[in-house]
């Protein structure tokens, strides 16, 4: 781990001083956990490709206004949550609940594949900021002070958040047999 | 340490300090409705966690293709003093070609026309590998989907079958009883 922060240190230094293919090399790196937190956010994979090209392309611009360059991650997915956000916001009038899961839609016994659109589905359940606060802790693997960083917000919000969040996917996650066995 | 001050989701999503850690597993161990919160809490999360990540449908353009990198003559162009001397340089080219020149004016150079060239050469070689790669990833999440589609497909019709399966045996018995019942109607008048 501590490797691969001098590697990313590494190439944003080289990348600020004109090297494209150090730029490269960080977006093939981040291209995927960047495309995915976006792709659960807006939930649909045209936006977030879409998404993840400017994210990519504003990194590459403002990169040298990143102060600490171990606090890229963070610094990165700051700029993914004001495009996801700004994409939210123009598309959907506030207030307006995304898709719901029918109570007894998810049964005891999944496929993967079922199980999947359960947990996509669970997910969608969330309001924008709940799920992003899953998003970046369960999957992206943030501190609480990171997500604070990048959400600009208060420890305490980021808590608030997850923890509702968590308490509603509890609920509705609990019919859902994990193993795919009875 | 009783349940209203054990932060049970901070420990389980590994936020607790080492310090307050060991004193939060003592009460976890002694107090079954936290062990059996820690347990719901571990199931919604393993739940999240099959959800598997995807490759994005296609790399990020951005600078990753050759061809959109800056050449040198953008570099010098970004550059200001090595604009202003390049200027300068070629300036005095100018001058100095003119002054030798036959007709008085240089001829344009055909390597501008081969670098468009080859440049368009290029940009055709990336297009068709990218295409090429756009069609092998579509044909693979083709294949996927119809995977998927079979499975579904195959669980739908073993459950068709069955309920087909069960009214033909409801409506076997249904006709033996009706047969019985007409017999039975049929004897006493003999």
């Amino acid at each position: 781990m501590i490797f691969r922060e001098v590697e990313d240190r590494d190439l944003i230094a080289q990348a600020r001083r004109g090297h494209v293919d150090a730029y490269n090399v960080l977006v093939s790196r981040w291209e995927k956990r960047v495309f995915n937190y976006l792709l659960r956010m807006v939930r649909n994979r045209e936006d977030a490709m879409d998404l993840s090209q400017d994210v990519f392309l504003k990194a590459y611009q403002n990169l040298r206004k990143l102060e600490d360059p171990a606090k890229f991650a963070g610094w990165l997915f700051r700029i993914a949550h004001n495009e996801a956000y700004s994409l939210l916001r123009k598309n959907r009038p506030e207030g307006e609940i995304a898709g719901e899961l029918k109570s007894g839609e998810s049964s005891s016994r999944m496929f993967p594949i079922e199980l999947n659109l359960a947990v996509q589905s669970a997910l969608g359940r969330l309001s924008d900021d709940q799920r992003e606060a899953v998003l970046l802790k369960v999957y992206q693997g943030f501190k609480f002070e990171e997500m604070a960083e990048i959400l600009s917000c208060p420890v305490s919000t980021v808590k608030s958040r997850l923890y509702t969040a968590l308490d509603l996917l509890k609920q509705t996650l609990a019919a859902v047999n994990v193993g795919g066995t009875e | 340490m009783n349940c209203s001050t054990v932060d049970l989701k901070a420990y389980f999503l590994g936020e607790v300090a080492r310090a307050e850690k060991s004193s939060v597993e003592d009460h976890v161990r002694a107090c079954q409705s936290c062990r059996e919160e820690l347990d719901r809490l571990k199931l919604t999360d393993t739940a999240l966690r099959s959800l598997v990540d995807e490759d994005a449908p296609q790399r990020i353009a951005f600078v990753s293709d050759k061809v959109f990198e800056p050449r040198w003559y953008r570099s010098i162009w970004r550059s200001g003093p090595a604009m202003g001397f390049a200027s300068a340089a070629l300036l005095a080219a100018a001058i100095f070609a003119h002054g030798f020149s036959p007709n008085g004016y240089a001829r344009p150079a055909a390597a501008a026309t081969v670098n468009t060239a080859q440049m368009e050469q290029r940009i055709e070689r990336e297009v068709n590998l990218r295409l090429d790669a756009a069609a092998v990833r579509q044909s693979q999440q083709m294949a996927n989907l119809l995977d998927a589609a079979e499975l579904r497909y195959e669980s739908k019709r073993q459950a068709d079958l069955a309920g087909v399966q069960q009214a033909a045996r409801y409506y076997k018995d249904q006709t033996a009883r009706l047969m019985m019942a007409a017999n039975k109607q049929e004897t006493p008048g003999q």
